[in-house]
């Protein structure tokens, strides 16, 4: 019998070691995953640069902007733009602050960056279903209309993925933060919640770099 | 979707109704049958909306051919089908902060008989099991397609098909091939056995993997939909604005290119972060199998590259919906837009497709040469170099377009450049096979086979990248033959070499060799008597697409066409063979029966649901063949506290 | 596994087996050498696209020294495989393994230069065979860099190197060909001068299409609202086909027109034969007279009537209806 409990134990620990590589790698698959996210997205993003250069330079029948041209309303795409970078740095303020442990303030500042998040996505709805030219008048207005949608989908996306964390971070004990909890399972949840945040967070502050590009070539350019 | 990226909880939970399964639903479970039921409601609500959103957008005077309605439609259709299957329920349950479902592999048992493969599964292994049929069954449809293309071409005038119905079988070959074979091998080989290899007890995320899988049905099956709406005329390469003035059967290629675009994306992804952070101890970049190199070199392709098509096709479908005009050249767009977009793409997709065929072979001539394999950095650097080369010469797809012509030398460069890391290949096929104990087992015939066509197909891609001699070889049959030899003579082969060496690990069950044999004498004579004679053609002035060719091309056509038909039945013995193996005969094969040295041949077949029973540490490489002293190749119960000292010490380097 | 293998391993290992190496050698060029002679002297002259045009000799040629720089190395590696297959087979009952080669560096760099130099030849030997013909025959967009010497007249006689400018119109499915230099005529067959610089001007008023004559060797996209430039000088007679060689639509198989190479006396009569002609029925009232670029569906007068005259000009009631046969 005393063999049989020194083999599960050792067992347990042992299978104890094996949780703790795979949590492991699942804290770096955030981050790596982040990253490749990115990436990504930014082959995406940047085949509308291409396009939207492309079309620009060629002209093609003088239709960059064509005769009777309308511009989008410079104020709503300043506000959009502004929300999301306004969204993105309060809770890159928030992040910080529970980095030091304090997690109610994190989730004010969560609450507030998806509030302005989803205000820019409204917003930026509200701009194409109202827009002052046709879709296909010309270059510009089809780079237009065909980037915004794809943009506030992603947004929409990292959005849910916010939600998702405010949701999470209610079952975490704000005392977690502070010190590492006792049982081993409860630091895991702690980890990889900072770890999913922190992934999100640069996710997040990315998308507002885009929104800022984009304010560029559209609205200042 | 691709973004979230919540790490899975491998640790149960001590909190919440964790596992309670047993409760009675009153809804059906999720699965297949709710996912028809899901994409069926899903797309008559979208076309429904469509029709509602769009009645004003209307491109044809016909009724109910609303192309907002039928996008739509099939946007809802697919989410239905996710729906079904049971895709968004872990999200939901994460939305409301509770934990994700359990899977029940991860706790250490199986689910027994075959429903997990007809369900939203998150095992890698079933999900690898789900792509091997998917896979073959996408591929036997397009190549009846390519029956029906050869029985046209009998004649040089048209005689059995039509123009139109002629496109529509070339276009769908040519999508069904193109799009949905770029997972023939990562798809089955390298779900399955990229976690094995690396000796991981997961992946990375298990639910965009399977994600990846569930959405390569809808896009099958809308794809095959341009059918019922008259097809495509664009080819697999839908130029504009020929696919803009098409009818909607074009919204059906568009939308299942797209869709199937995002599944390689989550494959690609998931395949990455897997194998940066899954490898085992022990499992340096030095010793990764090459198949998972090539795996990791093609998931980079595939994040970075597709995600320009999925682009290409949704302003496609803006064009076609939206009514803007990104490729109508009178109305500010340009034509020369989407073929930079779509080739900026297309010619990685072409590694895509190239690349899992070198890693696979590059396992099976170790063990069938008995030999390590010759220069292994070698081999990694022109995986890499490949890789990397794909995404600069997409311009030589362009050569008489008149899009930057004056680039034309840097192209045709950076095109022949690519030869010299692809020449890695040959160079270590040729240094495993010096004086090595060559064994001719299945596997290792397709393989000859497979470089005996890759040099064709690589030196007569060395003719079209010389602009010159491409301006008579560009689009013509040339072009066609020397990408089946690439394509077809590659990455095909590989995948039959990888069935027949894999699938006694994958089932316990091994194929009948005698079938096997006649199986690859006539696949290898046929194809080869089918597309050799296409360069002929090609040079002789056929040019891509036609269905009326000139009459002194008929022999050499006729010839084609029949070897075509007896590559047909060589196919059809293969499903023979595979279909009686696996249901009647199911001769066991549960050892190692090549004798293999890699991690996924030192476990039980079929592997135990969670891989490993406990995280293996890597001692040594696994082409060590012919060395006296090798180490084992892995220890599959290291001792207490090798584990833990082998993370800790990677997180202590990390935060350093 | 046996303890000889692992001698011989090792001795492998420093330096591959000079017997295997010499014995490759031999065959190899025993094998190479006439594949080469064969392709120059027997296959070159009848290779594709023929001789019938500067640009396509310039083809022909270089399909031949491609031909003739691939034939040893393909002969090499396929001689290696199968001479590894015959040699290095496992007898049956054999079942230990073979040496432990890791790898070799003088082989391995000796590979990497090697491929490395015969790419530094293509890319040179491609680049010349490209910029010295005026672009090979190919497409080069509306502002070629390479192009021919040749006088830019807007009027062209015969004999005095004058550039014979045409422009190319495809559409669904048939092209057009323009002679701006003709008071702007047009013709749906496709007669060219003998031993002249011919500049072509290719474009499309749908579609994406491919002006494809094959003997002449030249290919260029026809892309709408696009000028893509090509040039060639054909220099022998006879007749030739024009395919289009990018898809477009249902009937892209069937779209294809007839050429003739005349003397350039004859062809200036012919010529000068279909202006007078179109002139006097009004067709080339409502045409440009000289441009290079002209797309008929911009041109107002046009929209108002169209003028059909059977078999003079592809521009009469070809550019608004599409010349579907199936469905018109």
């Amino acid at each position: 019998m005393t063999d049989a409990a020194a083999q599960s134990s050792t067992q347990v620990a042992a299978q104890a070691e094996d949780d703790g590589f795979y949590h492991e790698s699942a804290l770096n698959a955030a981050w790596t995953g982040s990253r490749l996210a990115i990436g990504g997205l930014t082959f995406l993003f940047g085949c509308f640069v291409f396009a939207y250069f492309y079309l620009r330079s060629l002209n093609s029948s003088r239709r960059w902007h064509g005769s009777g041209y309308v511009h989008p309303s410079v104020w709503i795409g300043t506000t959009i733009m502004l929300l999301a970078v306004i969204s993105a740095g309060v809770q890159y303020f928030g992040l910080e602050r529970i980095k030091a442990g304090h997690k109610a303030i994190w989730q004010v500042d969560a609450v507030i960056a998806m509030a302005l998040g989803l205000a820019a996505v409204g917003l930026q709805v509200y701009q194409l279903a109202d827009l002052p030219f046709p879709p296909g008048s010309s270059g510009y207005s089809s780079v237009f209309a065909g980037f915004y949608p794809v943009f506030l989908t992603i947004q929409l996306a990292a959005l849910l993925w916010l939600e998702i964390l405010l949701a999470r971070s209610r079952f975490i004990p704000a005392m977690s933060f502070v010190e590492q909890p006792p049982t081993v399972p409860g630091t895991f949840t702690v980890q990889r919640f900072q770890a999913s945040l922190s992934a999100f967070s640069t996710v997040w502050n990315y998308l507002a770099l885009v929104a800022v590009l984009f304010w560029l070539l559209f609205y200042a350019l | 979707m691709a973004i979230e990226i919540q790490p899975e909880r491998a640790q149960p939970a001590g909190r919440g109704p964790g596992i309670a399964a047993a409760k009675r639903r009153w809804r059906p479970r999720p699965g297949v049958p709710a996912g028809l039921i899901g994409a069926v409601a899903g797309y008559f609500l979208g076309h429904w909306l469509g029709n509602l959103l769009g009645g004003g957008y209307d491109r044809s005077s016909l009724a109910d051919t609303n192309d907002v309605a039928i996008v739509l439609g099939y946007a809802f259709g697919v989410l239905g089908w996710l729906a079904g299957l049971g895709v968004f329920n872990d999200l939901f349950l994460m939305m409301a902060g509770k934990p994700a479902r359990e899977e029940p592999r991860l706790l250490g048992t199986q689910e027994p008989g075959l429903a997990k493969y007809f369900r939203y599964t998150l095992d890698h292994k079933v999900v690898g099991i789900q792509y091997l049929y998917g896979m073959i069954a996408y591929f036997l449809t397009g190549g009846l397609f390519a029956m029906a293309i050869r029985s046209e071409l009998l004649s040089p005038s048209y005689h059995l098909i039509g123009p139109n119905q002629y496109l529509m079988v070339v276009g769908e070959h040519g999508t069904m091939m193109m799009m949905m074979m770029s997972s023939v091998i990562l798809g089955p080989f390298g779900q399955y056995f990229g976690p094995l290899l690396i000796g991981s007890k997961r992946v990375a995320f298990p639910r965009l993997e399977a994600l990846g899988f569930w959405l390569t049905v809808p896009a099958y099956v809308i794809l095959l939909s341009a059918v019922l709406m008259g097809g495509f005329s664009t080819g697999w390469t839908g130029y504009e604005p020929l696919a803009t003035q098409s009818t909607q059967g074009e919204d059906a290629y568009f939308f299942a290119f797209g869709l199937m675009g995002i599944s390689m994306i989550l494959a690609g992804f998931n395949m990455i972060v897997t194998v940066i952070n899954y490898r085992a101890p022990g499992m340096r970049w030095s010793r990764l199998p090459m198949f998972v190199w090539s795996m990791f070199t093609v998931s980079f392709l595939q994040v970075l590259s597709v995600p320009v098509l999925v682009g290409a096709c949704y302003m496609a479908l803006e064009d076609r919906t939206f009514q803007t005009a990104f490729f109508t050249n009178q109305l500010g767009g340009s034509s020369f837009l989407y073929e930079d977009l779509f080739w900026f793409f297309g010619h990685p997709e072409v590694y895509i497709l190239a690349l899992p065929g070198f890693g696979v072979i590059s396992e099976i001539i170790a063990v069938f040469c008995r030999k390590p394999l010759f220069g292994y950095k070698v081999s990694v650097a022109g995986m890499l170099g490949v890789g990397t080369a794909s995404f600069f010469v997409w311009q030589h797809h362009l050569f008489d377009s008149g899009i930057n012509p004056d680039m034309r030398p840097l192209f045709m460069l950076t095109t022949e450049i690519i030869s010299i890391p692809t020449g890695f290949i040959f160079l270590v096929a040729m240094g495993t096979f010096w004086k090595a104990k060559i064994r001719f087992s299945i596997p290792m015939l397709f393989a000859l086979a497979f470089y005996f066509n890759f040099l064709l197909g690589g030196i007569s891609g060395v003719f079209l990248s010389d602009v010159p001699a491409d301006t008579t070889e560009h689009g013509s049959f040339f072009v066609m033959a020397h990408f089946h030899y690439t394509i077809m003579g590659g990455l095909i082969f590989a995948f039959f070499a990888g069935i027949y060496y894999w699938l006694p690990k994958m089932t316990g069950i091994k194929l009948n060799e005698r079938l096997g044999k006649i199986h690859f004498w006539t696949m290898f004579i046929f194809f080869n008597s089918t597309f050799l004679p296409l360069f002929g053609l090609g040079m002789l002035g056929m040019p891509r697409r036609v269905f009326e060719y000139a009459r002194n091309l008929e022999t050499l056509n006729d010839w084609v066409s029949i070897s075509a038909f007896c590559l047909g039945v060589s196919i059809l013995i293969f499903v023979i063979n595979f279909v009686m193996s696996m249901t009647f005969w199911r001769e066991p094969e549960v050892g190692n029966p090549w004798r293999t040295r890699s991690l996924e041949w030192q476990l039980p077949a079929p592997p135990p649901p969670d891989n490993f029973r406990r995280v293996p540490v890597i001692l040594a490489g696994s082409y060590d063949y012919g060395v006296p002293d090798a180490l084992p190749v892995a220890d599959f119960n290291p001792p207490p506290g090798v584990i833990g000292t082998a993370y800790a010490s990677a997180s202590g380097r990390a935060e350093g | 596994m046996s303890s000889d293998d692992t001698a011989a391993a090792a001795g492998a290992d420093a330096s591959p087996g000079p017997r295997h190496g010499r014995r490759l050698f031999t065959i190899w060029l025993v094998l190479a050498v006439p594949a080469v002679l064969v392709i120059w002297f027997a296959w070159y002259p009848h290779m594709p696209p023929g001789r019938m045009s500067d640009s396509a000799r310039h083809q022909q040629f270089d399909i031949a020294v491609l031909a003739v720089s691939a034939a040893p190395v393909i002969i090499a590696v396929l001689l290696y495989f199968i001479y590894a297959i015959v040699v290095w087979r496992a007898r049956p009952g054999d079942e230990g393994d073979g040496p432990a080669i890791y790898g070799n560096t003088k082989v391995q760099a000796t590979w990497i230069i090697g491929t490395t130099m015969i790419v530094l030849w293509l890319f040179v030997f491609g680049t010349v065979e490209l910029v010295v013909p005026a672009g090979a025959g190919a497409g080069e967009g509306p502002s070629p860099i390479w192009n021919l010497t040749g006088k830019h007249t807007a009027a062209w006689s015969p004999g005095a190197n004058d550039m014979l400018q045409i422009q190319v119109i495809g559409q669904q499915w048939a092209f057009t060909y323009r002679y701006p230099q003709f008071g702007g005529m047009e013709s749906t067959v496709l007669d060219l001068p003998a031993n002249t610089p011919i500049e072509f001007h290719v474009t499309s008023l749908d579609v994406i299409h491919s002006f494809w004559p094959y003997v002449l060797g030249v290919k260029a996209d026809a892309n709408p609202q696009v000028d893509n430039v090509a040039y060639t000088t054909v220099q022998a007679r006879g007749g030739f086909k024009v395919r289009c060689n990018e898809l477009c639509g249902i009937w892209h198989g069937a779209m294809t027109t007839d050429g003739t190479v005349l003397p350039p006396a004859a062809f200036q009569a012919w010529a000068a034969g279909v202006q007078a002609q179109e002139r006097s029925l009004g067709v080339l009232a409502v045409l440009p007279p000289y441009a290079l670029t002209y797309d008929p569906t911009v041109i107002p007068q046009l929209g108002k009537s169209i003028i059909a005259i059977d078999g003079i000009t592809g521009g009469a009631g070809y550019y608004y209806n599409s010349s579907d046969p199936v469905t018109p």
